[in-house]
This record gives structure tokens, sequence and C-alpha cells, in this order.
């Protein structure tokens, strides 16, 4: 039996094993599930240094000599001082000590801080702007977008310069949902008015609906997963492995 | 649910507590057994699908692009898909691309795997493969993304100081900012476009960091889909949500955008305008997505089923308990 066979077969029994505990709690998902976290912590383990540190870090520092021709590089010997300053974050264990582990996660927590103001910005700026949508159709026939298939780009952008009916009750339905439920954030003070419960009353109808769509997305990806698995199992391991089928 | 035993139960009590092993046998058995029979869902690519296809499509041919891969095994079901398809793309396109991780360690190692099998599946096809450092770089893993994203926002060649591979012709290693794919790139304007495949927060990151710097289309998981779906099209100029993306993804490789009537949307150049684009008819365009969107179909039929016997047998228990 070939290499590539036997790792399929260990592939499939580990997903199976890991699958069982569905069933019951038993020995055969406890002997994979320790098979897993040791692989993975081990193979971490490589992969933080071949990927991450080694050429992050160690090559840059020790530099290069020239070397068929390639010229070679200078160490930056200042990156060694980057060892002690992380291994300070191990004394986070130390009870007499720990003082030292504040050094690491106050660099840490100072370069994230001094981003914020920007990040923020970045990320909700856009959507700000966004948020401010045309409601009043400015073409009512057609009512609806019309097809762009197959026309030029000057006669696309033309038919996109317009907001028609169909656009304006879409945009209307998003800004009543944007203001509805930000309205059920207010927490600082009591709504008394009928209009602003009504609306907080939506805004938490509204979330709801969200949430489902989110909910439907989610499942959707957990389905995705299972299905790779059972692709894993049957088609390329027994199917493709095994049967030596195309 | 009832703990009387099942021969004491009324209709309704049994519709509502149907052995979980044999929900599990089901779902194990729609989620098999289609994945032998090729079947056909028809599909309407969605708006964000196509203006992924287009961006990445309108990507001049033999330059190159950055591909920000944060996926490991654990997503390879839409992940893996994902990834596959643009490097369907790009290889075919003769674009160039550097890949680095921001968020797993073990990321880089599973794209080189996924390059590896589609550079495969061209060799196959008789056309020629992608070679590292002439084609595509891999430039490993920053940790933080945060902080990884902001040092590459900063001068990307710094922010991967003493990076190497192996020429194609071998020798020592060298410089990854000497080989033909990453030479002259400094910064990330330099880039036409930047992808981030992922299955965490660090297409935010990626969106907070980079913003306004370049072009950026994303391809993310179904759970990360509604999130980063917020930051479409002002932030993200095209994305790719979960298995139904990666479907959307491999029917337009096959169709293409409105090629009804293509020589009516070229320019004087030969050139298509607007989002009308060509796709890659009778090639190999069918990935994951086409074998696994179908089966989909069942789980969710199983699951809605089950919701309506459960909800079923609740009403008639409760009518049960009315008498």
């Amino acid at each position: 039996m070939k290499y590539e066979t036997i790792r399929l077969i260990f592939g499939a029994l580990a997903t199976v094993g890991l699958y069982s505990v569905l069933y019951r709690e038993n020995k055969m998902y406890r002997f994979f599930e320790h098979v897993f976290l040791g692989l993975a912590s081990g193979y971490t383990l490589v992969a933080v240094w071949t990927e991450t540190l080694k050429q992050s870090w160690w090559d840059p520092m020790v530099g290069t000599q020239t070397e068929n021709g390639v010229p070679g590089q200078p160490g930056f010997w200042a990156y060694m001082f980057l060892l002690p300053i992380g291994l300070m974050g191990y004394f986070v264990f130390s009870k007499k000590n720990n003082w030292l582990s504040r050094i690491p996660i106050g660099i840490i927590l100072g370069l994230w801080s001094g981003q914020q103001l920007q990040v923020w910005w970045n990320r909700y700026g856009p959507q700000l702007d966004d948020s401010l949508r045309p409601i009043i159709p400015t073409s009512f026939n057609p009512m609806f977008v019309p097809s762009t298939k197959g026309l030029p780009k000057i006669e696309v952008d033309a038919i996109k310069a317009h907001v028609y009916v169909s656009t304006a009750v879409s945009n209307i339905i998003f800004v009543i949902t944007l203001l509805s439920v930000l309205s059920y954030f207010l927490f600082s003070f009591e709504l008394k008015a009928k209009f602003m419960q009504k609306t907080t009353l939506l805004g938490r109808w509204l979330l709801m609906i969200g949430f489902g769509a989110i909910f439907g997305s989610t499942v959707m990806m957990r389905f995705t997963l299972l299905i790779d698995r059972m692709y894993f199992i049957w088609v390329e391991t027994v199917w493709q492995g095994i049967l030596g089928q195309k | 649910m009832s703990t009387k035993p099942r021969s004491e139960m009324s209709l309704g009590e049994k519709m509502q507590s149907v052995p979980k092993p044999i929900l599990y046998l089901v779902l194990v058995l729609l989620t098999s057994l289609p994945l032998f029979k090729e079947l056909n869902v028809p599909n309407k690519p969605n708006e964000a699908s196509e203006d992924f296809y287009a961006t990445v499509m309108a990507v001049p041919e033999g330059s190159t692009i950055l591909i920000q891969s944060d996926w490991t095994g654990s997503t390879r079901g839409e992940s893996g898909g994902e990834f596959e398809s643009l490097m369907r793309i790009l290889m075919r396109r003769k674009i160039k691309f550097a890949v680095y991780a921001a968020g797993d360690p073990q990321a880089p190692q599973v794209v080189k795997d996924s390059i590896s099998r589609v550079n495969d599946e061209r060799k196959l096809s008789g056309q020629p493969g992608y070679k590292q450092w002439d084609d595509w770089i891999s430039l490993g893993n920053l940790p933080n993304a945060e902080a990884a994203n902001q040092a590459i926002a900063n001068n990307v060649q710094t922010a991967f100081p003493g990076r190497k591979a192996i020429p194609s012709t071998g020798g020592s290693p060298q410089d990854v900012f000497d080989s033909p794919v990453l030479k002259g790139h400094t910064k990330l304007s330099d880039f036409p476009l930047l992808v981030v495949v992922t299955a965490s927060n660090t297409a935010t990151i990626a969106i907070e960091r980079y913003a306004g710097k370049v072009k950026m289309a994303q391809m993310v998981t179904g759970v990360m889909g509604p999130e980063t779906l917020n930051y479409y099209p002002k932030q993200v100029v095209g994305l790719v949500v979960g298995l139904k993306g990666v479907y959307d993804i491999e029917t337009l490789m096959e169709g293409g955008i409105n090629t009804a009537d293509p020589h009516t949307i070229k320019d004087d150049n030969g050139k298509f305008q607007g989002k009308s684009v060509e796709g890659f008819p009778g090639e190999l365009n069918k990935g994951k997505a086409t074998r696994y969107y179908p089966t989909l179909h069942f789980a969710f039929a199983l699951l809605i089923i089950a919701v309506l016997i459960g909800n079923i047998g609740m009403f008639l228990a409760k009518k049960e308990a009315g008498k």
C-alpha cells in the first residue's frame, strides 16, 4: 500500500473518531482528540519557527555572507533585544516578578492604542458616508433599474446616474432599518414618546431578522465543513485512494 | 422533551424526540451520496461575487498582486475552494502573486499545498506550471495581524526584511524583492490589487489598516460573510462569501459576465467595458463548490424537515395534552 493511501486512511479514521463523540463519549474519540492536540501543537511550534521567527527575526539578525555570487547582508544586531523583551511576557506566571510581563504587554497596548483613531475612521468613515442614500427617485420611467447587458460603458454610466423607484424603495428600507436599530441602543435615557417606543420595537424586530440571516449563513458554513469531511472520507480516501478510481 | 419510554410516547412526543443517532445517520447519508452524482443547481451569481470576478479579471496580465491568506485545514470546505478558484484565474491570466499570512503560522504551508494541487491540475491538462520565484512568492507569516498590516501599509519591503527564496534556476536563496514577482514593489500602491482570503477577523483588520492605500477584494467564510458585507462595495470592491460565493465564481469562470453579446461591449482597443467580462469556457472551472453546493441543498432540506417535524410534534403534543 502506498504511503499516500495510508495517510488518507489514517486521516479518515481520525475524522470518524472525532465525529464519534456525537454518539457518545468514547475511547476512540479521546485517542484521536489527543493525537490531534499533540500534532497541532507540534506542527504550530515548527511553523512558528520556520514561517515566522526564522524569517522575521533570526535571519535578519544574523545576516548572511556572500555566497555563490549572491551578496551578503549585514545582521541587524539590535534585533537581539527583542528576545528578552518577548520572554518577559512569561513572567506573568511569576508571583514575585510578574510586573516584568507588563513591559511587553504595555508596548503592544501602546502600539495598538496609537492606531485606534485612524483605525476607527478607516472602518466606519466610509460606512457613515455610504449611509447617506438618496430616497427620492429621479426617474419614474422605468420604475426598475434597466438591464445593462450588452451596453457600452457610457450608457451603463447614464443608467447608473439615475435613482429609480426600486432603488429609492431599497434605500428607504435601508434608512428606516439603520435609524430604528440605532434607536434600540439608546439606553442612556427612558424613551417615553410612543413614536420612539414603536421605533425601538421595530429596531428589535429588524435586529432579529438580521441575526436570523447571520445564523443561516453560519449554518451554511458548518454544513459545508461537514460535506468537505464526507468528501474526504468517501471520495478522496475510499473512491480515489483505496479503490484507485478517478 | 419527554422522559417517558418511547413505547409510551404519543405521536407528538415521538416527533419531538427523534433519536439523535438517526438524525446524524440521515445527515451523513444526505451529505455523502450526492457527492457521487454530478448535479447541477441553477445559479445567478450575486453582485458582490460578480464584482470580485470582474476586479480580478481587470488586473493587467503579467502584473503582481498581493494575497493575504489566513485560512487553514479547519475551513478547507469553504476557504479551500475560494483559494483554488482564485489560483485558477490568476494562473490562466499569468498574473504573478506574493502571498503572506497574518493570522496563523500554519497558513503558509496550507497555501503552498493548495498552489501545488492547482499546479498539478494545470500540468495534467498540458498547461505550463506556475513556478515559485518566477510566478509567485511566499512571504511566510507575520504574527499579530494588527501590527503586521500596519507595517505592510507603511512599507511592504521593510515589513518582510531578509525574506529569501531559492530562484527557480537553483542556487543560493536570494532576497524575494529581487525576484521577478516583487522587483520594484515597495508600497501597497505598487500592487493593482490585494486579495484577502480568510476565515477570521483579519478581513476587518485589513480594511482598517489598508484603507485607501490599495484596491482590496476579499474571500471570506459564511460565518464572516454578514459582517464583511457591510464593507462592500465602498471599502471592499469585490466579495466572495462562503460556498455560494465560490459557486458564483465557478459559474462566472464558465460563462463570464454579460457574455450574451460580447462584440458590442468592447471598446476601440478591444477591451471589455463596464462589468462585461469573459469566462474560461471549456477549461476546468468546476471545483469544490460545484461538487459541494448541490449536496448542501440536501442538508438544508433535512434541516427544514427536522424543524417542521419538531414543530408539528409540539403542536400535536399540546393538542393531546389539552384533551
